[in-house]
């Protein structure tokens, strides 16, 4: 098996909102960034993925089943933004819940991180900040030896030291090649620092879905004025946008860039730009 | 379905207790106006109010949603909470039965006959209460679902009369009190686990988000 997760043609329509044919995999031993701004499809796209909301049409195989049954979603850790647990529960009382609903729950490992995460073992959840709710959530999906994470929006609303940690946290787990993480979120540098494959959405629709290298490496943004704008093949143009006192110009081929327009200012183009350049630029 | 069961007993547990409490004491304090055994009427009813503190804490937390990514069927999940509101139920029965108990010993005019019949009736108003609202709970939004909960026990009463008039009709009901009460209890039970089955089969095709 290649991919740990195939979504092909994913489909879900509501009254003001499209998710439309919506394909990507999450090949084994990767982590895949799922980049949107708010409102774009991510997470209607992890619901889907988890079978919480009904497809219109589309495929999902998930580890290998279409329709993940009790003994897939044993293999798959889930975490959402925030808890999701009752707040009036512990760490303690999650354990012994856990147990009996996970075959393979680790109480060890769910100790061990626990006391990693400096998290009190029997206060209620109600007291915890929201940092900590997500240091609970992800110790809990990391607890049963899962296969696949499936983190959505994880990081949001957290600081960057707790986020680091978080960030480690996945870095680590994805060290076994068989494991996998499909990660959405529009903290665009938490994923230029862990993803291998970054898959872009915008108002519901895949623009594009790529290895982070080749994006952050050969993806690049011309600066200029309006004159060389001109001059430019419009075939070299993705997208671009028109600023104050300059136009940013996305293109796919740096150096390829570099030789056909010599005099033109050419820089590395983050996530974070070409997701701008995508969501407010002009093709 | 052990863990999502621990989890509502985690829930509910301090209503419990307090439940559990008040029919003990309220017992032994409704003794001396009537007669004890008309507890078990209240008894089931009251201590079934923790099931919607759980499902209100559920959805207030978004646990409907993370528990679907767990290895537990929707099916499961419905089959659960039911489950709960049933061994609720019956340990309502069971706190109301001990001043019974206790107050047969003292002397009280308690008969099993009685037992049977209040029993009855404080079960099959529950289970048609449960079999109205419990679905609901997964229906419609918490605000919503809250008022069917209180509605649902003026209902169950409802269709208890009108069963037991209907039942009039074909046994002498004032002869037959008890057995009559027994009828309507099954029924009660046959549109408990009806109900149940059309709460898995909505909650099958729901978005859960």
């Amino acid at each position: 098996m290649k991919n740990a997760l195939t979504v092909t043609g994913l489909t879900k329509t509501y009254p003001d909102f499209t998710l439309d044919h919506v394909t990507f995999n999450v090949p084994n031993g990767s982590i895949v960034g799922l980049v949107g701004e708010n409102g774009a499809g991510k997470s209607t796209t992890v619901n889907a993925v988890l079978g919480l909301i009904q497809r219109d049409s589309g495929h999902v195989s998930i580890l290998g089943a279409e329709e993940p049954d009790n003994a897939v979603k044993e293999q798959i850790g889930v975490v959402f933004d925030g808890s999701n647990y009752p707040e009036i529960l512990s760490p303690g009382k999650i354990n012994r819940i856990m147990k009996h609903i996970y075959h393979s729950w680790d109480e060890q490992d769910f100790s061990r991180l626990l006391k990693q995460f400096s998290l009190p073992r029997d206060k209620p959840i109600k007291q915890f900040s929201k940092g900590m709710k997500m240091k609970l959530a992800v110790s809990a999906a990391l607890s049963h030896h899962p296969r696949l994470l499936i983190l959505d929006e994880a990081t949001s609303g957290l600081d960057p030291i707790v986020r680091d940690d978080i960030l480690d946290m996945l870095l680590d787990f994805v060290q076994d090649e068989d494991h996998s993480i499909l990660v959405s979120s529009h903290i665009t540098s938490d994923l230029e620092k862990i993803a291998d494959y970054i898959v872009f959405i915008h108002e519901g629709k895949v623009v594009f879905s790529k290895p982070k290298d080749e994006l952050t490496e050969q993806y690049g943004i011309i600066k200029c004025g309006a004159a060389q704008f001109d001059a430019l093949d419009k075939s070299d143009i993705i997208v671009y946008r028109r600023m104050d006192y300059e136009w940013q110009i996305l293109i796919s081929d740096r150096q390829k860039m570099q030789k056909k327009y010599p005099k033109a200012m050419i820089v590395p183009a983050t996530i974070d730009e070409m997701m701008l350049l995508y969501v407010k630029g002009e093709k | 379905m052990k863990g999502v069961l621990l989890k509502d007993l985690y829930i509910a547990k301090s209503n419990i207790l307090v439940t559990a409490v008040s029919l003990v004491v309220l017992g032994f304090g409704l003794s001396f106006l009537l007669e004890a055994g008309a507890l078990l009427i209240l008894a089931p009813v009251a201590s079934t109010t923790a099931v919607f503190i759980s499902i209100t804490s559920d959805a207030g937390s978004r646990w409907n949603k993370n528990v679907l990514t767990m290895p537990v069927s929707r099916s499961q999940i419905i089959g659960g909470k039911y489950s709960f509101y049933v061994i609720l139920a019956v340990l309502g029965l069971i706190a109301a039965l001990i001043p019974c108990g206790v107050l047969a010993l003292s002397g009280a005019d308690v008969t099993f006959q009685s037992l049977c019949l209040y029993g009855s009736i404080g079960m099959s108003a529950t289970l048609l209460a449960g079999g109205i609202s419990l679905p609901c709970a997964y229906l419609f939004d918490p605000e919503k679902s809250q008022i069917v909960f209180m509605m649902s026990f003026m209902a169950s009463t409802g269709i208890i009369v009108a069963l037991v008039l209907f039942l009039n009709l074909l046994i002498p009901v004032k002869n037959h009190l008890l057995l009559t009460f027994q009828i309507v209890l099954a029924m009660a039970a046959a549109f408990f686990l009806l109900s149940c089955k059309i709460a898995v089969n909505v909650y099958q095709r729901r978005d859960v988000c």
